[in-house]
């Protein structure tokens, strides 16, 4: 059987981005069949999908909706597209490739939840994509889409994109919702969530969904629920797009239902790895964020879906898998990961802002040979001290990396330490002195 | 009440509450946090307060706890730390705050946060009472294990405006001083800037830190990243002494700690480094205005009046006391009743009771208050705030109306506190006749994601009588919603108006409370904001604005003019006060009114002997010596008791208690107002001050009393009844001339204020505000000096042309160096092209 297509279905129509080439191919039949439901009914049948979020955390979509209070009168659905997980380029693909699918399933949503308005919140560097969802909600708008009374009905609902300023941390939710509401990019304390009273945007309850998750909906809606839970595993219903890069030699964004294991992506789409003698060695299969993993047997042969990720120790979050041959050192792999999250740590919160800062500082005296027998333990304690107490989750994607690649890869670790006391052996009196 | 398990142990706790005040409350227990304030929002920042939660289990169907085999409540622990700070208790809220997770975590927080710490306690200001130290020896690590020596180089002296600076490296991003800014005060002047390890505290107004409650951030930021250009480098801490005092500059009556120390030099006297805010719920809560914070400095100037002098033909030459008393012993008698007292509004209730017996001695009740713009005070006496009141209740369902006053310039801890009131629902109505920085929270509708309510009303100058009479008919919304209020609070001025108008809007003002039911209970009826620390004491004290405007118009022999600068402040002083046979001074400084003394006297500060005032909601609240006199200056009081004993009328009291205990045994008002009743204090929530300044700052906890409020006539069981209004003349320019409309900035060119150096800076230069339209015909552009004419005077100040009404100009008190009218009065004025000041 030929794998299932649906959040890439079209790209091989020429123009499908154009708004009459969208509706040849059935485009703008989900929402017209989301109208003549009620919204309840829309949210049960997502719900009965199974469709899980795609931005990262795989949070059943229907019923994140469900939470939406009715009685408000103000609501909103905000598209995630913020897109800077490392790795991570797949929602790009889709608004670059098949924007009105986006624009579509995002109006789904805001009938389902009875929204005021739609907000697509794209990274900074997305402005040509910004650009081009513009001239879509226009065209839609003509049709009757967009705007006031959608499909002839009573419902209407606006459709605004806007752009960030380039943080990854406007990505997280909270931060979001602040960022496009004009103040400084930083998580909120929650609750209240989003979707309740007093979390959302301006404060009224908001749905917030990753653009693939969106993207999914249209395509639930004219087949059904029962059709998109027949593909993919128990827990994890429907394709996945997989963004590959690293050492394999065919990268790329490629769709498949989560049944599929990593071997059938990174050998039989990917052609394994990239250079010839080399080994794939490491894993990071959901970008700088989740854990790392050994690229073995056991890892080649485990499904790429929410649950089977969670067996080998890992996640498969965003799907954004960064490939590594056995020419590389993780430990420079954490170094470089860290100061990523370091330039993105947005210093809300203490553990965070400092404890990326220092991880940094001992990796770079580690890499740079200087390192002292005890800084792998040092490193490893600070990353845990800092996960589990920070406000948002990015203090926990910062800690991770460096507590699965000590705990995957100490070698590789101790090889620097080792060095350094092979070379410079220090005399302890001196060290004292030296405080340091 | 709701049940709640710390630690192992019960306590009922207010349902909705903290979590951190709740435990500290209600059990004791002091969980540390660096970015949560009692008085804001939680942020969940730091982390610091982390603790283990668990809630009780339910059974969905019986709604009963479910029990483990000892019969004990199940508890379903959250499988990660918590942030104290930012839970609401709800009941079967389980917490732990001693176990070793929770330890170790408060130790990471702090091992954080010490890795950008420049540690240098030993030349930091806030060394000695700063809560990142106090919590980095109750919870943090014995060493840090960052062992860099680049660990953070940044800007330790970046000015943020005038009066503060930030320390870039102390800075730990709690929030705190933004928060303040944007949830308390409203002036969201401060901002983050950058992020991650660069995240800085940032000013985004010009001038920067541009609000008058600025110096309230170096109180409760939690290390010395901001201090404030006065104490900066100034003392240490546990050099200080605390003396308990009141802000002698408005009607507020702020609650405040005069930190002083022996100072070298000071000839090594006590004198002030600093004032911090002392804690008074019910007045000023653990916040003073920048004014009551930097305007101290007069206390010490070099221009203080030093010695008793006598006239000698043009001059005022030194003398002894014991001349003096003995001279105006002959005066007094040879002038027998016609002898006169005007006493100005930052004047003891000793002060006056003293000046009123000597009066009283010689049979003459010329009691004048200085200056005579504000009527009313009666009316605050029988329907003004209730007894309890308390500004911080007001909320939903209560409403607010301000009339006739800019309470930013005029009283701005009032204004704080009243645009917190709106914050918590209060409906606030701002009516006058330009436009003032209140009226800006009251046509908010909505604030820090939060719904407010508020109306406005503009009025032609001169009828805010009119409006408040004919509040009904004119603005039926407006007055039915006020009407209808829960509790209703009206604050009056007199922005605009002639003594007359300013009796009949107070009386229109009382009717409106009386009529709608609002008077006679706490945190309903009238306010005003009588210049001055102690309008009201002059009140109860038998000084009226009406005696004052009879004495200017008949002068009498002998004028004892306390604490007033009538030479200062009206334009037409010299027509008066030359007439007076006798002027004795009983003043701060040498000054223009002294041009016109026999005896010029010096008289202490607030700052240098004991006394109190009565506050504009009719708190008597009591102040203590704090520093060495300047000179042979002397308590006012002591002054006219040296008099009266000269004049044989009695023995002078030994001491200003002994005063007040005669004033609480003759002036009904005053019962139960000793010193001893004055200094009482209660404990008060948020508990301040001590240990505790960690959680709300190093504002003083108050050791030196609550103070006692009158009650009013209303309070008292008297029925008040409603008045006729008299309105009256609307004041008018003359034909071709504009209206001069006195205002007045917090911020000026008064004795009490001018030596205050720092906040020079800040004071406008002396400015007239016009009418673009008058602007145009007078051929004025914004920053041309105009030459304003009004009476037989003249007085140069730069224009600005702000949309103030036609045929008004705005023209501010005290700014310019000379008197500007302190009513409304018709002039012209002129470009020219000489400077403002000379
Ligand atoms: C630091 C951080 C960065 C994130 N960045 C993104 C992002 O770039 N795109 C995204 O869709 N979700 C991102 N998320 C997840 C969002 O917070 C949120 O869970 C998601 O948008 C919800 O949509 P979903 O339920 O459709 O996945 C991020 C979360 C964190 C903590
Ligand atoms: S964990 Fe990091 S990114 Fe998240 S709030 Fe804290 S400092 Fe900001
Ligand atoms: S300056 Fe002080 S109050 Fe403001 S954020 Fe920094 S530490 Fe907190
Ligand atoms: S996070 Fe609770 S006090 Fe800072």
């Amino acid at each position: 059987m030929t794998n299932p297509i649906i959040l890439l279905r079209g790209q091989e129509v020429p123009n499908i981005h154009q708004y009459d080439v969208y509706v040849q191919h059935g485009g703008y039949q989900g929402l017209k069949k989301a109208l003549g439901m009620s919204p309840d009914e829309v949210i049960n049948e997502v719900k009965n999908s199974g469709l899980r979020g795609r931005g990262g955390a795989g949070f059943p979509a229907g019923v994140k909706w469900s939470f939406i209070p009715k009685n408000e009168p103000v609501k909103y659905v905000t598209v995630n597209a913020d897109e800077s997980e490392t790795g991570t380029f797949k929602d790009r693909l889709i608004m670059e490739t098949n924007p009105h699918q986006l624009i579509e399933g995002a109006l789904i949503c805001a009938y389902a939840i009875q929204a005021k308005a739609v907000y697509i919140y794209l990274r900074g560097e997305f402005w040509d994509v910004a650009h081009q969802l513009d001239q879509c909600i226009e065209d839609a708008r003509k049709d009757g889409w967009v705007g006031k009374n959608i499909g002839g009905g009573n419902f209407s609902c606006e459709v605004y994109t806007h752009l960030g300023a380039g943080a990854y941390i406007c990505g997280e939710e909270s931060a979001l919702l602040n960022s496009l509401e004009g103040k400084l990019g930083q998580p909120r304390v929650r609750p209240p969530f989003p979707a309740q009273k007093g979390g959302g945007l301006y404060g009224e309850p908001t749905v917030v969904n990753n653009v693939e998750t969106i993207a999914n909906v249209p395509w639930i809606m004219v087949n059904g629920a029962a059709e998109y839970k027949k593909i993919g595993t128990e827990q994890s219903a429907g394709t996945k797009l997989y963004c590959v890069s690293g050492h394999v030699k065919k990268p790329g964004v490629y769709e498949l239902p989560f049944t599929a294991t990593f071997r059938e992506l990174l050998y039989d789409i990917c052609g394994g790895p990239s250079v010839e003698g080399r080994n794939f060695k490491a894993l990071l299969p959901s970008g700088g964020s989740g854990p790392i993993v050994h690229l073995n047997d056991q890892v080649l042969d485990t499904r790429m879906s929410y649950e089977d990720t969670a067996k080998i120790g890992t996640i498969i979050g965003s799907a954004s898998l960064i490939v590594m041959d056995d020419s590389v050192d993780i430990t420079w792999v954490a170094s470089k990961v860290t100061k990523f999250f370091k330039h993105e740590s947005c210093g809300k919160c203490t553990p965070c802002r400092e404890g990326t800062y220092w991880l940094d500082k001992v990796i770079d005296r580690i890499l740079a040979g200087e390192g002292r027998p005890e800084d792998v333990k040092l490193i490893e304690n600070v990353a845990k001290n800092m996960a589990g107490i920070t406000l948002c989750a990015l203090g926990e994607f910062a800690a991770n990396p460096i507590i699965h690649t000590i705990k995957n890869f100490p070698d590789d670790f101790n090889q620097h330490v080792a060095k350094k006391a092979e070379t410079k052996p220090v005399p302890a009196k001196k060290l004292a002195a030296a405080g340091d | 009440m709701v049940k709640i398990v710390i630690d192992g142990k019960d306590y009922e706790v207010p349902a909705g509450a903290n979590l951190v005040d709740a435990a500290k409350n209600a059990a004791g227990n002091d969980i540390p946090v660096f970015c949560y304030h009692p008085k804001m929002e939680p942020v969940g920042m730091c982390r610091m307060c982390i603790v283990e939660l668990g809630m009780e289990e339910i059974d969905r169907e019986t709604k009963q706890p479910v029990l483990d085999d000892k019969g004990q409540p199940k508890v379903r622990w959250m499988p990660k730390l918590q942030t104290a700070c930012t839970q609401k208790v709800t009941p079967g809220m389980h917490v732990r705050t001693a176990t070793k997770l929770v330890e170790d975590a408060r130790q990471n927080v702090i091992e954080f946060l010490l890795t950008s710490h420049p540690l240098d306690c030993p030349i930091c200001d806030k060394g000695g009472e700063c809560p990142l130290q106090n919590l980095t020896m109750a919870h943090g690590p014995g060493g840090s294990r960052m062992v860099f020596n680049d660990k953070l180089k940044l800007d330790k002296h970046v000015p943020l405006g005038d009066l503060i600076y930030l320390d870039e490296e102390r800075c730990i991003q709690c929030a705190r001083c933004v928060r303040f800014q944007d949830e308390i005060v409203g002036d969201d002047v401060l901002a983050f800037h950058e992020r991650g390890r660069s995240l800085q505290i940032i000013t985004n107004s010009d001038p920067g830190f541009d609000t008058y409650f600025s110096g309230n951030t170096t109180d409760i930021c939690p290390v010395g990243a901001l201090t404030t250009a006065d104490f900066r480098f100034g003392a240490r801490p546990w050099e200080l002494t605390e003396v308990p005092s009141i802000c002698p500059h408005d009607a507020a009556g702020s609650n405040i700690s005069l930190s002083t120390r022996l100072d070298r030099d000071a000839g090594g006297k006590a004198v002030i480094k600093r004032v911090m805010p002392r804690q008074n719920e019910y007045v000023n809560e653990i916040w003073i205005s920048d004014k009551t914070r930097f305007g101290h400095h007069f206390t010490r100037s070099e221009d203080r009046l030093l010695h008793p002098m006598l006239r000698r033909g043009d001059t005022l030459a030194p003398t002894t006391w014991k001349d003096v008393f003995a001279r105006v012993a002959g005066d007094l008698k040879a002038a027998g009743s016609d002898v006169a007292v005007i006493a100005g509004g930052a004047i003891t209730n000793e002060d006056l009771w003293e000046l009123k017996q000597l009066a009283a001695g010689l049979g003459s009740e010329r009691l004048g208050t200085w200056t005579p713009t504000y009527g009313g005070a009666d009316l605050v006496a029988k329907v003004g705030v209730g007894k309890g009141t308390n500004l911080k209740d007001l909320g939903k369902g209560d409403a607010v109306l301000v009339i006739a006053s800019d309470l930013e310039e005029e009283v701005p801890m009032w204004r704080l506190r009243l645009k917190q009131a709106q914050d918590r629902g209060a409906y606030l109505v701002v009516a006058n006749a330009r436009h003032t920085r209140l009226e800006d929270f009251a046509t908010q509708k909505e604030r820090n994601g939060k719904p407010v309510s508020g109306a406005t009303i503009r009025y032609n100058v001169g009828e805010a009588a009119h409006v408040m009479h004919e509040l009904k008919t004119r603005y039926p919304e407006i007055a039915e919603k006020l009407a209808g209020a829960t509790n209703l609070v009206i604050v009056a001025g007199a922005e605009g108006l002639t003594l007359d108008g300013s009796k009949a809007l107070m009386q229109a003002a009382a009717n409106f409370l009386i009529s709608s039911g609002h008077v006679g209970k706490a945190n309903n009826g009238l306010m005003s904001p009588l210049p001055g620390a102690n309008g009201m004491g002059l009140h109860y004290m038998g000084f009226t604005p009406e005696n004052t405007q009879h004495i200017m118009a008949n002068p009498p022999k002998v004028l004892i003019v306390a604490q007033a600068e009538p030479g200062e402040d009206d334009p037409t002083a010299a027509a008066w006060l030359s007439k007076v046979e006798t002027v004795i001074t009983l003043s701060l400084f040498p000054d223009k009114t002294t041009h016109y003394a026999t005896y010029a006297l010096p008289i202490q500060s607030f700052a240098e002997r004991d006394g109190t005032f009565v506050n504009g909601e009719r708190r008597v609240q009591r102040f203590y010596t704090a520093q060495g006199p300047m000179g042979e200056a002397l308590p006012a009081w002591k002054i006219v008791a040296g008099m009266r004993e000269a004049l044989g009328q009695a023995k002078p009291k030994v001491s200003a208690a002994a005063v007040m205990l005669e004033i609480s045994n003759k002036v009904p008002a005053f019962a139960g107002c000793t010193y001893k009743d004055l200094a009482k204090v209660e404990k008060q929530f948020p508990d301040v001050g001590g240990a505790d300044l960690y959680y709300g700052g190093t504002a003083y906890d108050n050791k030196g009393g609550l103070g006692v409020q009158i009650a009013t006539s209303a309070d008292a069981g008297e029925t008040p009844a409603v008045a006729d209004v008299t309105l009256p003349a609307v004041p008018k320019a003359k034909d071709g001339e504009l209206l001069l409309l006195p205002t007045t900035r917090l911020y000026n060119r008064s004795h009490v204020f001018k030596p205050s150096v720092l906040v020079h800076p800040r004071v406008l230069l002396p400015y007239v505000e016009l009418n673009e339209a008058d602007a145009h015909k007078l051929g004025v552009q914004p920053g041309d000096v105009v030459e304003i004419a009004f009476g037989d005077d003249t007085v140069r100040v730069r224009a600005g042309i702000n949309g103030t009404p036609a045929g008004v100009a705005v023209l501010p008190r005290e700014l310019a160096d000379k008197a500007t009218p302190f009513l409304p009065t018709s002039g012209t004025i002129k470009k020219v092209t000489e400077p403002v000041l000379a």
